[in-house]
Formats: structure tokens, C-alpha cells, sequence
């Protein structure tokens, strides 16, 4: 659907409605963003995940063509220049703004406008929308009255009322409550069942885990992963969690489970790959020590996540100790 | 309509209504009142302080009991040629001998009123001293001393000039009141873009600190939406303009009824009025003058929007209203200047720097019957206009979005960006 509305606008049919290579941002002496690529397929939800400061919002703006990268290229809905395209692309910044003094279907109707909606349209959509987000009660008030959270949902609104086909939505759940950010992945489903490729970013990973097609984890300004959940929760071994027949013997045990597993009150527990699942339940079935008690957990996106950050956070420290020591061994 | 405009007529017309659709707008229109209050006590104050200088001030003739009254008469005779300001009161005092410099000294140091000058000695050979060099009362000192004397020696009933005073109205223009009307474009252009357009430097600081300004930026052209406010604020400048403009004719319609018909002369506007015209026509003068006022807005308002926009805290704003009315001022200068002197060297070259280029086109359209050279200036005000919106908003884009800090765009990282098309 959206490579066919693509192709009604006479722009070249492209394989991702967002393609970046090596984008790179470099303010002084620091680097914001150093090399990195994105492939977002159309009609895909991608998440762009990463720690503060690691340069995600460096990366969308350099994608949406706000600040241009000082290396690299991007494209998006097939076009090499991201501004000719603004008016299919809806936006929600990190810093949420909006004019106090504005009604909340005029602030709607002013962004859509921005786009190329017409401002009647805009507001009627926008209170149309309103009433759907559960909002209709705020119709018609001036922003200054709205709580954060619903300030924000506006603004949501506002940012894709023009029914784009690309949605970049930077850390998009920050300041909902629970039920508000529930809305927001319904709506951002409902999106793309309508046939609009998101792309959102965020450091919490419960929302990536259940919105996201494919994601990418950037850290210290670099991309650090790319692929689907699935992939990021295989990074880590399974982790599991075994209690023999009572009065087995530890040492008899401990030859039969992997080496470095570890016993606490008569509970072992140790890592292991995907693949080694089914010999292990083998081993101990056979092994006659008995099983009192089993759990074989899939890491979440959230321990995969911690890892990669950390290692990185390691590699830089030990980066630093090397330096320390060759100055030292100089 | 392409998207450059339809972005910039949202933009213009979101900043229109948020500023003419609030109560302080109010205020704002009305402040030409405050204005014209202000100046009506400040005139009647300095009305009553030359008045009350006038009536304190005296010449003084110190001379022998036979000239007395000849001074008199003299004064009598020449105070209504030189008009009601053209001496201070006259006090004649009889002395036996010439008084010494002390004495004189001393009447000038009298309490009550200033003496302005003393006449002392005969009437053939006064001295006259004077407390400003060459200044007006002396002369009329020495002027009836004179009348005075030729009194004596021809007597006073002698024959006398009476001159008739009768106005002709010359047909063709006068140099002077077209310079006159120059100056007063000049003025007029100067005083609604100081009133209007230097509120365009505080235009961006709601985007910034409503954090709008990013949305902006990602959905618009930057020159878009820094056209945008530009034009929103002319709306708002237009407003102000047609909303004084009815008032004034309303209140001359007004007055015009109060008049009787015979008050109001049967040809309309006097001669002298209709000989005051603008050398390239009324018409055509407040036409290109309308004109200048928009580019003029445009100019001195995209430099303010493009210099404010680099200000981070309203301090900083704050900060930057002084030189900006110090340039103001600079360029009204520079056209006045140039209005005073039509063709000269300074007037071309106000008429060709940018910034002072309307107020010193709207002048030469008083003096200068070319028409067609207003075409041109127009065309290259344009052109500077679309210059400094695009430098504004590049300046924008890589100082302020890029996160660089407020006014670090001459780094040397940024400059490469500047020149990016």
C-alpha cells in the first residue's frame, strides 16, 4: 500500500522508506554521531534504542533533514533530500512544543497546515482524533490548561494528522502515565495498520519490546546492533534454574551441568545457548539425579540491552586503562 | 500555490492572530496616544518656559534725560516690524554720565528678570553690551538708537516709508518644501519601523521557548517560516497604520463639519499648500512611500528577526533592543541627511546602502521627478530583503538548531555550513 502511494507521488520506488549510511555529526571536539546506518522497511515499526545522550536525537534529526550530517548520506521515502519530502513525514520531537495560547484543534490544525492539510480538515480530523485518544473532554481548550501528558498527546496528534506515511517519533512515552502510553502503542499499531512506517526512539524497553519490527541500539554515539527483537534477546544465553531430588551429591550434580554453574540453597543455576536447551534436558533425564525443580528463561530486550551498553561502557574503560598503562609504561 | 508560500501564509498567519487577537494588543494600538499625550504636556511645558523666558527677559538703555523719550518712540515705532519675538521688553533709565563697566555689571546682575543687552553712551556712537555675541537684542539696541537719532535730526513728523505687505502665491514648486516633504517622509518611515518593526527581534523567542521551534524546522523551509513572521508582523503594522489613518480622517471629517463654509477656502487647499507638492506627484509619492514603508519594514525586520533569533534568553533580547534602535537611528540619520541634500554624494549613497535605502527613496521621490529609478530601488531592496532572510535563517539552522550555542556560528566548524546551498 505505501510503496503504491509512494509510486502515486512520482517518487522512485525505494526498498526502505528510510535508508542512512554512516551518518555522522561532529560538534568540536565531540562526536554526537559516528557512522551510523539504518534501514527501515515500509510499513515497519523500528525502534532506535540507546542510553541518554548516546545520540539518538542527533541521528532522527540528521535523518529528518533539521541539522545535516557532517559525513554519510541518508534518503528517505526515496528522496536523497529529506526536506522535499517533509509533508509526508509527521514528527514528534523530544522536546515537546506547543503555542500555550492556541486551541488544542487549532494547535492540531496549524501542524497538519504546516503540512499541506487544509486547516478545516485539520480540525476536524484533530477533534476526531481527540475524541478517539479518549480526549474530547480538552476539545476546544487553549493548550495552557492541558496537563503534560495530554499537551503531549495533542501534540502526537498534531504530528500525523496529515496522515504521513513515515512517523519519526522521538522518545515518544516520556511524561505519559501508564494508561496514555497504552493509548500511544495502540495508536502507533493503528498506524501502521493504516500502512505508515514508524520510527520512534526510546530508552525504555518494554515499549520497543512490544511495538518493534526491528530496532537498532546505538551507544556512545555508534550503532551497536541491528536486527529484531528476537535477535537482541539472542545475544544472551538462557538462563536456567535447576534444583536436583533432594540428597543428590553436589559434585555428581556439578558434572553434569555446564562449567560455571553455580549452586545457592541447593539451586543450580548457569547460562546456556538456545541449541544446548534439549541436550540438557537429555543429560539430566538420563543422569537419574532427579528434577525437584526447572526454569529455562529467555533473556528480555531489556538484559540484552544492559549488556551491549555495558560492554561498550567496558570497552572504553579498558580503553582507558591500556592508555593508563602504556603512559605508565612509557 | 507552492508549498514555500502556503508555509509561509500559515506561519504569518498563526503569528497574526497571536498577537492582534490578545487585550495587550489593545494597549499597542492606542500607545500612539500615550505618545501624542505625553507630547502635548511636554509642549505645553516648553510653551510656558518660553513664555516665561520672554517675560524675563529685558534690554536695558542707560543714556541722558534727553534721549529718553526719542527711545521710546523709537521702540514704539520698530517693535511691530521686528514682530512679537523680535525683542525683549525695552527699559530706558535716565543717567547723568556714562556709566562705568561695574555699573553695567550691575544691572545685569539684577534680580527679577535676565538682561539680555545694555546700551550706554550717546546715540551717534553706543556701546552695547550684550550677554551673547552678536545676538538679537543688541542689534535692536543699535537698531532704534539709530531711528532715534534720525528722529532728532529730521524731526519726527518727516516723511516715512509705509510699506504695503501682500502674499503672492508663485506657481511652481519650491525646492525647500519639497526637501521639507522628503525630510517628513523620512521621518514618518523612520518613526513606524522603529514603533513596528523592531518587535520582530522578540518573534522567534515563543518558538524557542516553547520548544515550537523544532517542529517548525523539521516541517518548513526555515526562510518560510522567518518570511512568515515577517509578514505576520506587517499584517500587524498594516493594522496599526489603517487603523490611524481612518481615525485621522474621521476626525477630520469631523472637524470639517464643525467648520462653517466660510471658513474652508473655496479653492480647497491654499496655494502655498498646493505649491508644497512632491516632485514625482502626491499620488505617485505616497504610493512608492506606502511601498517603501513595506520594504523598510521588511529590511530593518528581517535583520532584527535574523539577529534576535540568535539570542538564547529574553535578557539576551533585552540586550539587543539598544543597538538595534542605535542603528535605527544611524540610518535615519543617514536619510536625513540625504533628503537635505538631494543628488549629493551622501544622498546616492543612501539611497544605495540597503538599510537606509527606503528613507532616502521615499525623500528623492520629493525632490526627483524620475519615477522609473524607484522601480529599481524597490527591486534591490527585494533583493536584500531575501538576502537577510536567508543568511537569518542559515545562521539559524547551523548556530542555534545544530545546538552549537546561541552566537557560535562564526566558528570555524559552522562557516562551511553558511555556504551550503
Amino acid at each position: 500500500m505505501l510503496t503504491s502511494q509512494i509510486a502515486d507521488k512520482g517518487v522512485t520506488l525505494t526498498e526502505f522508506v528510510v535508508e542512512a549510511s554512516g551518518l555522522t555529526k561532529i560538534y568540536g571536539q565531540h562526536i554526537a554521531v559516528n557512522g551510523v546506518s539504518l534501514q527501515v522497511a515500509p510499513g515497519s515499526i523500528y525502534g532506535v534504542l540507546g542510553p541518554n545522550g548516546a545520540g539518538k536525537t542527533t541521528s532522527l534529526r540528521m535523518l529528518l533533514g533539521i541539522i545535516d550530517p557532517d559525513r554519510g548520506s541518508r534518503r528517505l521515502l526515496g528522496s536523497d533530500r529529506p526536506t522535499s519530502v517533509r509533508s509526508r513525514i509527521g514528527y514528534l520531537p523530544e522536546e515537546r512544543g506547543l503555542y500555550p495560547g492556541m486551541k488544542t484543534t487549532e494547535a492540531i490544525a496549524f501542524m497538519g497546515a504546516l503540512r499541506g492539510l487544509d486547516w478545516h480538515e485539520g480540525r476536524r480530523r484533530g477533534a476526531e482524533m481527540m475524541a478517539e485518544l479518549g480526549l474530547e473532554r480538552v476539545t476546544g481548550e487553549k493548550i495552557r490548561k492541558l496537563s503534560k501528558g495530554m499537551a503531549q498527546m495533542v501534540q502526537l496528534i498534531g504530528a500525523i494528522v496529515h496522515r504521513p506515511e513515515l512517523i519519526v517519533l522521538d522518545e515518544p512515552f516520556s511524561g505519559l502515565d501508564p494508561v496514555n502510553q497504552e493509548r500511544l502503542e495502540a495508536l502507533v499499531h493503528r498506524e501502521r495498520a493504516r500502512g505508515a512506517t514508524v520510527l520512534f526512539s526510546t530508552h525504555v524497553m518494554a515499549h520497543a519490546e512490544r511495538l518493534c519490527d526491528r530496532l537498532a541500539i546505538i551507544a556512545r554515539s555508534e550503532r551497536r546492533f541491528e536486527g529484531t527483537v528476537d535477535d537482541a534477546r539472542a545475544l544472551l544465553p538462557m538462563q536456567v534454574r535447576y534444583t536436583p531430588r533432594d540428597g543428590t551429591d553436589a559434585a555428581a550434580v556439578a558434572a553434569h551441568l555446564p562449567v560455571g554453574a553455580q549452586c545457592t540453597h541447593g539451586e543450580w543455576r548457569f547460562a546456556i545457548d538456545a541449541a544446548g536447551v534439549e541436550p540438557l534436558l537429555v543429560r539430566l533425564t538420563g543422569s537419574g539425579l532427579g528434577v525437584a525443580g526447572l526454569s529455562i528463561a529467555r533473556p528480555a530486550l531489556h538484559d540484552a540491552f544492559v549488556h551491549i551498553v555495558r560492554q561498550v561502557d567496558a570497552s572504553y574503560r579498558g580503553d582507558s586503562e591500556l592508555a593508563a598503562t602504556a603512559e605508565d609504561a612509557a | 500555490m507552492s508549498s514555500f508560500i502556503r508555509i509561509m501564509t500559515v506561519v504569518a498567519r498563526r503569528d497574526f492572530l497571536a498577537i492582534v487577537a490578545t487585550p495587550t494588543f489593545l494597549l499597542f494600538l492606542l500607545a500612539p496616544l500615550f505618545m501624542l499625550a505625553m507630547g502635548l504636556v511636554g509642549g505645553m511645558g516648553a510653551a510656558g518656559l518660553a513664555e516665561s523666558n520672554r517675560s524675563t527677559g529685558r534690554i536695558v538703555a542707560l543714556t541722558s534725560e534727553t534721549n529718553v523719550e526719542a527711545l521710546r518712540i523709537a521702540d514704539a515705532r520698530q517693535r511691530p516690524v521686528v514682530g512679537q519675538f523680535g525683542a525683549p521688553l525695552l527699559e530706558v533709565r535716565s543717567v547723568d554720565a556714562t556709566p562705568d563697566e561695574a555699573t553695567i555689571r550691575a544691572v545685569f546682575a539684577e534680580s527679577g528678570s535676565d538682561t539680555l543687552a545694555v546700551m550706554v553712551g550717546p546715540l551717534d556712537y553706543p556701546r552695547i553690551w550684550e550677554r551673547e555675541e552678536g545676538s538679537r537684542s543688541g542689534r535692536y539696541l543699535a537698531l532704534i538708537a539709530e531711528e532715534a537719532l534720525r528722529d532728532a535730526a529730521t524731526g519726527a513728523n518727516a516723511a516715512r516709508t509705509t510699506a504695503q505687505f501682500q502674499q503672492l502665491a508663485v506657481a511652481g514648486p519650491s525646492n525647500a518644501a519639497r526637501q521639507t516633504i522628503g525630510f517628513g517622509a523620512v521621518f514618518v518611515l523612520f518613526f513606524l519601523t522603529l514603533l513596528l518593526a523592531g518587535q520582530t527581534v522578540s518573534s522567534l523567542a515563543e518558538e524557542k521557548s516553547n520548544k515550537v521551534i523544532e517542529i517548525l524546522a523539521a516541517a518548513a523551509p526555515l526562510e518560510a517560516v522567518f518570511l512568515g513572521k515577517l509578514l505576520g508582523f506587517l499584517g500587524v503594522a498594516l493594522l496599526f497604520i489603517s487603523f490611524w489613518v481612518l481615525l485621522a480622517l474621521v476626525a477630520g471629517l469631523v472637524a470639517a463639519g464643525m467648520l462653517s463654509g466660510a471658513a474652508v477656502p473655496a479653492g480647497g487647499l491654499s496655494a502655498a499648500a498646493m505649491a508644497a507638492a512632491p516632485a514625482t506627484g502626491w499620488a505617485f509619492f505616497l504610493g512608492v512611500g506606502f511601498l517603501y514603508f513595506i520594504l523598510a519594514f521588511l529590511l530593518l525586520g528581517a535583520i532584527f528577526l535574523g539577529v534576535g533569533s540568535q539570542a538564547a534568553t529574553v535578557r539576551e533580547i533585552q540586550m539587543l533592543s539598544l543597538p538595534i534602535t542605535i542603528f535605527q537611528v544611524g540610518m535615519f540619520g543617514l536619510a536625513s541627511a540625504a533628503s537635505s541634500a538631494p543628488g549629493s554624494p551622501l544622498a546616492r549613497m543612501a539611497e544605495a546602502f540597503p538599510f537606509s535605502s527606503p528613507f532616502a527613496m521615499a525623500a528623492r521621490a520629493a525632490t526627483d521627478p524620475d519615477r522609473l529609478v524607484h522601480l529599481a530601488g524597490l527591486g534591490w531592496q527585494l533583493l536584500w530583503v531575501m538576502a537577510v532572510v536567508w543568511l537569518a535563517a542559515r545562521l539559524f539552522r547551523t548556530g542555534v538548531l545544530s545546538g552549537r550555542g546561541s552566537w557560535a556560528f562564526w566558528r570555524k566548524a559552522a562557516l562551511p555550513e553558511l555556504t551550503k546551498l
